[in-house]
């Protein structure tokens, strides 16, 4: 018998087992349903992750570390190890730091540019204007390569840094500072005072310290030697930055420029390990050369570094994961589904034993038999496939919209986007697993003795 | 030419053996038609299946055209069966959830015969069968008469040069069973295939060239033509009048109407 003319036959028998047929590819669907969404989510999100990245972060910028831990290979360390004067103990991690020689080794490099360590600026409060409420904020460095959008005032424009004594507060204080009167509305923020106060660490210091100072000022200077300094630096509000899903970091603390970045972890650092230590630095490699090649280079100065490339894989990774862990489910009910198709085709089979019987007397070759069976299996996976793209489709499409503003994107932004190529891969998949399972039952069917199967009633 | 040598056909293992054919020989020329007459259970149907090739007797030889069908693979046996046999059975088997066109295709199918091909030799059959204004119904809305037509359709789409029907009247009231004769015999004479019927009827066996009778598994007589000589039987064969036959066809048919093998089984 001609294939055609086996797949047309099995086309009709399921077309009049209609309710049998929808029913056992429903179960299939599922199946397909869950995997078009994670396909669909997946692509979705790892283009919006890439447009996120190449929007935001200059292909050409690095950041390089001492701790190779950090940037990959290696997992955090936590185990015993030979004590490092560079190193750093947070949460009981241990990262080694990059020292001011590392800094201005890079800052030495003729293929970087715009080598900034990362501070990390801490100060005990701030004052807003003439109101004497003492706020406690994070406060940061202004990056200066990442586009932040802004609600109120102006910021330069992408790759310049704001002027040393110029803040940017984030839109989510203004709720804060209106509560607690210091303004009455969001534009009243621009080109307001602010005034943070940092306090040094207190070292203890030294006898001969002590001494130094009882002689040339006596007991007050002893004293104030031992009271922690304090030092206030003075700014003004040059922009109020808005919440925006472009935004690849959304920063929630005070911007400000590097310099005073530095004269802030500076002071608060002196005298401690601390001081001129950084966690890392971002620098951005010159037009013309690759990332890559200068990542190279500087893994022999023991210093690593991560590219924007890198940072796309490390998105990807946590996507592909949260990709797999759905398209799993989906597997899963495939995996239920399959044994509905054996179930209902066995069914099929002793329902059909006497045509079974007719086709055989009539000549048909038992493989012939047993291929009608299993087309019939793969006409169920292709109609299952088909089914739970298309409502996955259609669900995806109209759903769209609606993460986007839920998830506050911008509009036009689909988190689901369905590829016609692995859809089609994944339902040719589909008629394939349900062909196997239509093995065994078509292998019986073949099997059946013409004369057995007349007789039956 | 059909010719049966020797065939022995045993159901059962070791202990529980029957003899359903038991050393049965006669040879059937050529166009003939022929029937196979013998009480429920007596190996008719037994006796079709190892002639068509559909079973496999553990002895014997099976000549047609000069080819011992018993000797072939199984693969053979399928092509054999699909381009020179045509089949009717009792209890029509026509796949009722297809149409009469679809029902009529199934041999050509098989047989691999192209689609354009197809189309002309289903119609014919059809018109033949007087069911031409049917080809698109679905076969369950048939009457049973017109089932057993389909059938027939079905049998002799592909020109077979043999027919089997195996009780083609027996569930048909007499008017509609005779019209079916009528078509079989019709296409015996017409086409020159060889027409087997298996039957109970003795008035549809005596419309046949030659009737073979069968009792327990063997040949009890055989009348009519006889194209090669055949062992004789051992019992005397003793020529029924025209009287007994008429006696014996009431006595069979309102059996075959109460219902079937059970019943007559039982009676017997
Ligand atoms: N598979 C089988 N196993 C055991 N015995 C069988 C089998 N098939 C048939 N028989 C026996 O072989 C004998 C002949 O059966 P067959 O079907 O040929 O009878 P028949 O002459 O066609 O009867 P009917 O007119 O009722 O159809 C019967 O006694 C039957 O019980
Ligand atoms: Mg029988």
């Amino acid at each position: 018998m001609k294939t055609t003319d086996i797949i047309r036959r099995a086309a009709r028998s399921l077309a009049n087992a209609k309710a049998r047929t929808i029913l056992t590819s429903l179960a299939i669907g599922v199946g397909a349903f869950t995997i078009t969404v994670s396909l669909a989510a997946g692509q979705g999100a790892r283009e919006y992750a890439n447009n996120l990245i190449n929007s935001n972060v200059n292909p050409q910028s690095l950041f390089v570390v001492a701790d190779e831990s950090i940037v990959g290979g290696g997992g955090l360390q936590s185990s015993i190890r030979v004590y490092d004067p560079d190193t750093t103990t947070t949460q009981g991690i241990t990262v080694k730091q990059m020292t001011q020689e590392d800094i201005d080794m890079l800052a030495d490099r003729d293929d970087l540019t715009n080598v900034m360590p990362i501070y990390q600026p801490s100060v005990q409060f701030m004052t807003f204007g003439d109101s004497t409420t003492r706020f406690v904020a994070d406060v940061s460095t202004y990056n200066a390569s990442i586009i932040s959008g802004v609600a109120y005032g102006n910021v330069p424009p992408q790759g310049e840094a704001i002027a040393a004594d110029e803040v940017v507060i984030p839109e989510s204080y203004v709720q804060t500072l209106i509560d607690n009167k210091v303004i009455k509305n969001g534009s009243e923020l621009v080109g307001k005072k602010v005034v943070m106060t940092a306090v040094q660490a207190t070292a203890s210091p030294t006898p001969e310290q002590i001494q130094a100072a009882f002689a040339t000022g006596g007991e007050t200077a002893v004293q104030s030697l031992l009271q922690p300094k304090t030092q206030t630096f003075s700014f003004k509000v040059r922009a109020v930055s808005a919440k925006s899903a472009e935004a690849l970091t959304s920063t929630m603390s005070v911007q400000i420029a590097p310099d005073a970045a530095r004269a802030i972890s500076e002071f608060t650092t002196q005298g401690t390990p601390q001081y001129q230590k950084y966690f890392g630095a971002t620098a951005i490699v010159k037009d013309g050369i690759d990332p890559v090649t200068v990542k190279e280079s500087l893994a022999k100065d023991n210093l690593y570094a991560q590219t924007a490339q890198d940072l796309q894989g490390v998105v990807f990774t946590v996507v592909n994961t949260l990709q797999g862990i759905v398209l799993g489910f989906g597997v899963i009910a495939l995996i239920a589904s399959v044994f509905g198709i054996i179930n209902t085709q066995y069914i099929s089979v002793l329902e059909r034993t006497r045509e079974i019987g007719l086709m055989k007397a009539l000549g048909m070759r038992g493989k012939s038999v047993s291929r009608l069976f299993q087309f019939e299996a793969a006409w169920i996976g292709f109609l299952g496939g088909i089914i739970g793209a298309g409502i996955a489709i259609v669900v995806g499409l109209l759903a769209n919209p609606w993460i986007t503003e839920m998830l506050g994107l911008s509009k036009g932004t689909s988190l689901l986007i369905f590829q016609p190529i692995p859809i089609a891969i994944m339902i040719i998949a589909l008629i394939i697993i349900a062909m196997l399972a239509g093995w065994f039952p078509a292998r019986k069917a073949a099997k059946l003795d013409p004369i057995e199967a007349l007789r039956t009633e | 030419m059909i010719e049966v040598k020797n065939v022995t056909k045993t159901y059962g293992k070791k202990h529980s053996t029957f003899k359903a054919l038991d050393d049965v020989s006669f040879s059937i020329p050529e166009g003939a038609s022929v029937a196979i007459v013998g009480k429920s259970g007596s190996g008719k149907s037994t006796l079709m299946h190892a002639m068509s090739g559909l079973d496999r007797p553990e002895s014997g030889e099976v000549i047609i055209d000069g080819t011992n069908i018993l000797k072939l693979k199984s693969k053979a046996v399928d092509r054999f069966r699909s381009e020179k046999i045509g089949f009717i059975f009792q209890a029509f088997f026509v796949q009722a959830n297809e149409t009469c066109y679809d029902n009529v295709a199934l041999p050509l199918e098989i047989a691999r015969v192209s689609g354009t091909a197809r189309k002309a030799q289903i119609v014919d059959a059809l018109n033949i069968v007087e069911l031409g204004d049917k080809v698109r119904q679905k076969a369950r809305n048939l009457s049973g008469g017109q089932k057993q037509r389909l059938a027939i359709a079905r049998a002799i789409v592909n020109k077979p040069s043999i027919i089997f029907a195996d009780e083609p009247t027996g569930n048909l009231d007499s008017t509609t069973g005779e019209k079916v004769e009528d078509l079989l015999f019709g296409l015996n004479k017409q086409n020159g295939s060889t027409l087997i019927i298996v039957t109970h009827d003795a008035d549809l066996a005596s419309k046949c060239d030659m009737q073979i009778y069968v009792k327990d598994g063997k040949i009890d007589r055989i009348e009519g033509e006889q194209a090669a000589p055949v062992e004789e039987p051992e019992e005397v064969v003793v020529e029924k009048g025209p009287q007994d036959s008429r006696e014996d066809s009431r006595h069979l048919k309102g059996v075959s109407r109460i219902g079937g093998d059970k019943e007559s089984e039982e009676e017997e």
